[in-house]
C-alpha cells in the first residue's frame, strides 16, 4: 500500500508558525485574510473568558499544505466546501455533531454542501458568496453580463482584470460554453482555455489587488468576490458589482474543528456561538457577504438582506455553481492553465 | 607551497595538522548549519521530485521520474505528457534575468565610479540611501511601483500635465514594467560588488595607461574593465539568480499576464497540488543556473590561464 508522507521537510520549513499555545481558555482560529468580523471574536473571547488568537491564509491549498505539514496548535479552520471534502478524506477533521447543538435549527440546510458531510456532523457552514463582477461606473456604465465585460475589454483593452485563479478563469470559460464549472471533460476543458485565450489579449492583467484600481479608475472592470460590496455600497455613485447573465460561481467556507486541535471543548462553544442569530449577522453585516443562517439574514440591515447580488432570488442562485473537488482531473485544468498564462 | 611542505621539518608537520584540525573544529558550526539549512532541504526536493504526486498535495512514497519527462520529453509515462510550453517560460525567464542583469551593471557600474570619487562624507550618504531600501518590505515597494505606473500615477500626471501625452499610457501590467521592477529590486545587489572592486582600483594604473599612449577605450578594455572584473562577475551572479526565480514581481507588476518560472513553481504547490513536479522544475532551475555557471568559472579561469601564459 502507497503511504501518503504528510512531509518531513515541509514540515521543518511550514510548521514553524504554527506553534500556538495549548493553554487552557484558548482558541486558536486560522482564517483567510480579512474573512470574520474582529467584533466576532472579540465578543466569543469576553464571553467565555479564551484567548482568542488569529492566523491567517490566502489560500485554501496553503492552509491545507501547511496543516498536512504537521502543522500543530490550530483548532479551527474555514476551508471551501471542496477542501472541506478534501479535508475530510485525508482524515483531518473532528466529528463534532455540530448539528446536534442548540441553534442549528437556525442554519438554512440548503448550504449542507459538503459531500462528505451531508448532514453537518462535522462542520458549520459559515459564509458564502458569488464571484461576479466589480465595475467603475464612470469607465463603464453598466455591466450587466460576461458579454458586456469582453466587448468592453475589447474597445479598450488592458482595462479589465480576471482573477489570478486557475479554477475561478477557466470556471468563466466554462459558463461561456454552457459547460458545468466541474467538468472532468478534458475537451471542454481545453475549449475553456481557448475561450479564455481568445479575450486574454484584452485583459489587463490576471489579479486579485483590484480593489484600489478599480475605485481610482486605473481599471474599469474586475472579476472579483461580492467581499466587493463592503465598498461598492460605501460608494455606489461609482462603483458597481454585479453576479454576471450568464451565470458564475459562488463559494462557501464551512467552520472545521481540525483532530489536532488542543482546544476542542472551545472550538465546539465557538461552532454553537457562531450559530447565534445575531451573531452571524453581526459579521455577514461587516463582510457584507451571504450568512448560512436564516435567522441571521433577517436581522440584516434591508440593504444587506435584499441585496440582488449577496442575497440573489431564486432564479440567479439556480445560475450559481460551486466548485467540488475533482482529484486527478485537476491536473487538467493545470496543463490548460499553464497554457492559457503562457501564450 | 608544495615545496615550502616537503622541505618543512617533521615537528612542523605534526603542528599543521594540529593546526588543520583546530581550524576543522572551528569551521565545524558553520558547516553543520549550512549542513542543516541547505542541504538538508535540498535533499528533500531533489528526493519529492522523483516521487508520486500524492492526490492532494504531498507525495506517495513510490519512484516516478515523469515529472521531468513533462518538461524534457523523456521519461514519459503514467499519463504525463511532454509540454514544450515549460522549456519556453524556462526560456524567456533566462532572457529577463540577463536583461536585468544587463541593466543593473548599466547603471551600477558609473554610478559606482561617480561614488567613488565623492568626499568621504558624501560617500558614506550615497552608501546610505542605495542601502535604505531594504530597511522597507519587497510588497510595500512592488506596490509603490504600481501605484506610480498605474495610469492615474505619477509618471503618467507629469507627462499629461506638461501636454507631452493626452491619454495614459498602459504602463502597468507589461513585460517592461517587470523588467523596471527586477531591476529595481536587485540594483543594489549588484552596486555594492561593483562599488568595492571600484573603490579598490588603483588610478595611478589608469594614470600609467595615458602616459604610456593608450587611448581612453584602450586603458578601459586593458586596464579598468580586467581590475574591475571580480565586482561585476559577482554582482551579475547575485542578480541573475534571484531574477530568475522571482514571481512576486511578475504577478503583480505584470499582471501574472507572462509567465515566469518562479510563477509555475508556486502554482504547481498553491493551485495544482502537484508538490513532485514543482520540485522537478525548481531543481531543473538549479541545474541549469548550476551548468551555466560551471561554463562561465571554467572559461574565466582559461582566459585567465591565457593572460598568465602571455606575461
Amino acid at each position: 500500500m502507497k503511504k501518503t508522507i504528510t512531509g518531513l521537510g515541509a514540515a521543518i520549513l511550514l510548521a514553524w508558525g504554527a506553534q500556538g499555545a495549548a493553554a487552557e481558555g484558548s482558541l486558536a482560529v486560522y482564517n483567510w485574510g480579512d474573512y470574520i468580523n474582529p467584533e466576532v471574536l472579540d465578543k466569543f473571547a469576553e464571553e467565555f473568558g479564551v484567548k482568542v488568537t488569529l492566523d491567517t491564509y490566502g489560500s485554501n491549498e496553503e492552509m491545507l499544505a501547511k496543516i498536512q505539514a504537521g502543522a500543530t496548535g490550530y483548532d479551527i479552520v474555514f476551508p471551501s466546501v471542496h477542501m472541506h471534502d478534501i479535508m475530510a478524506k485525508l482524515d483531518l477533521i473532528e466529528k463534532t455533531d455540530v448539528n446536534q447543538m442548540p441553534g442549528w435549527e437556525n442554519i438554512d440546510k440548503a448550504h449542507l454542501l459538503s459531500k462528505t458531510d451531508p448532514n453537518g456532523e462535522y462542520c458549520l457552514p459559515y459564509a458564502w458568496g458569488s464571484v461576479g463582477i466589480m465595475y467603475n461606473k464612470n469607465r463603464v456604465p453598466e455591466i450587466k453580463s460576461w458579454k458586456d465585460y469582453f466587448a468592453f475589454a475589447a474597445e479598450n483593452p488592458g482595462s479589465v482584470i480576471l482573477l489570478d485563479d486557475m479554477r475561478e478563469v477557466l470556471g468563466v470559460g466554462l459558463i461561456l460554453n454552457g459547460k458545468s464549472v466541474n467538468s472532468r471533460d478534458a475537451a471542454e476543458i481545453e475549449q475553456a482555455g481557448e475561450t479564455i485565450l481568445k479575450e486574454k489579449p484584452n485583459v489587463g492583467a490576471f489579479s486579485y489587488d483590484v480593489i484600489p484600481l478599480i475605485q481610482s479608475g486605473d481599471m474599469a472592470a474586475a472579476h472579483y468576490f461580492v467581499g466587493a460590496m463592503m465598498y461598492v455600497l460605501e460608494d455606489p455613485e461609482n462603483l458597481g458589482y454585479v453576479i454576471p447573465e450568464e451565470g458564475a460561481t459562488m463559494y462557501q467556507e464551512d467552520i472545521c474543528v481540525l483532530k489536532s486541535a488542543p482546544n476542542k471543548e472551545n472550538a465546539k462553544k465557538f461552532l454553537e456561538f457562531y450559530m447565534r442569530p445575531e451573531i452571524a449577522a453581526l459579521n455577514a453585516a461587516q463582510q457584507k457577504n451571504g450568512t448560512t443562517n436564516a435567522k441571521a439574514k433577517e436581522l440584516l440591515p434591508a440593504e444587506l438582506r435584499d441585496n440582488p447580488y449577496i442575497n440573489p432570488p431564486a432564479e440567479v442562485m439556480k445560475k450559481l455553481q460551486i466548485f467540488e473537488d475533482l482529484g486527478e482531473d485537476l491536473r487538467t485544468y493545470d496543463r490548460v492553465w499553464t497554457k492559457v498564462k503562457t501564450n | 607551497m608544495s615545496i615550502a611542505a616537503i622541505s618543512a621539518p617533521v615537528e612542523h608537520a605534526s603542528q599543521a595538522a594540529r593546526r588543520r584540525r583546530n581550524l576543522a573544529l572551528m569551521l565545524a558550526p558553520i558547516t553543520l548549519l549550512l549542513g542543516i539549512f541547505f542541504v538538508v532541504p535540498l535533499g528533500i526536493m531533489a528526493l519529492y521530485s522523483v516521487l508520486t504526486p500524492g492526490l492532494y498535495g504531498g507525495v506517495e512514497w513510490s519512484f516516478y521520474p515523469y515529472s521531468y519527462g513533462r518538461v524534457l520529453g523523456a521519461p514519459l509515462g503514467a499519463g504525463e505528457v511532454f509540454d514544450p510550453v515549460y522549456l519556453e517560460i524556462l526560456l524567456r525567464s533566462l532572457k529577463m534575468a540577463f536583461l536585468t542583469v544587463l541593466l543593473t551593471l548599466l547603471i551600477s557600474y558609473p554610478a559606482a565610479f561617480w561614488v567613488s570619487g565623492l568626499s568621504p562624507a558624501r560617500r558614506n550618504l550615497a552608501m546610505f540611501l542605495i542601502t535604505l531600501p531594504f530597511f522597507a518590505n519587497l510588497l510595500i515597494r512592488i506596490y509603490a511601483w504600481m501605484l506610480i505606473l498605474r495610469p492615474s500615477g505619477v509618471i503618467n500626471t507629469v507627462l499629461k500635465e506638461l501636454g507631452l501625452i493626452d491619454k495614459p499610457m498602459m504602463m502597468i501590467f507589461s513585460e517592461g514594467a517587470v523588467v523596471i521592477g527586477l531591476v529595481y529590486v536587485l540594483l543594489p545587489f549588484m552596486f555594492l560588488p561593483v562599488y568595492a572592486s571600484v573603490e579598490r582600483l588603483d588610478r595611478s594604473l589608469v594614470q600609467a595607461s595615458a602616459d604610456l599612449g593608450a587611448t581612453p577605450l584602450q586603458t578601459f578594455r586593458r586596464v579598468i574593465l580586467p581590475l574591475t572584473l571580480p565586482g561585476i562577475i559577482g554582482g551579475s551572479i547575485i542578480v541573475f539568480i534571484p531574477a530568475l526565480g522571482n514571481f512576486v514581481v511578475a504577478s503583480l507588476l505584470g499582471g501574472a499576464k507572462v509567465l515566469m518560472f518562479g510563477n509555475i513553481i508556486t502554482q504547481q504547490f498553491l493551485q495544482a497540488r502537484n508538490w513532485p513536479f514543482g520540485a522537478a522544475l525548481a531543481m531543473m532551475v538549479m541545474a541549469t543556473v548550476l551548468v551555466m555557471l560551471f561554463i562561465y568559472v571554467f572559461k574565466v579561469m582559461r582566459s585567465d590561464q591565457r593572460t598568465a601564459g602571455g606575461r
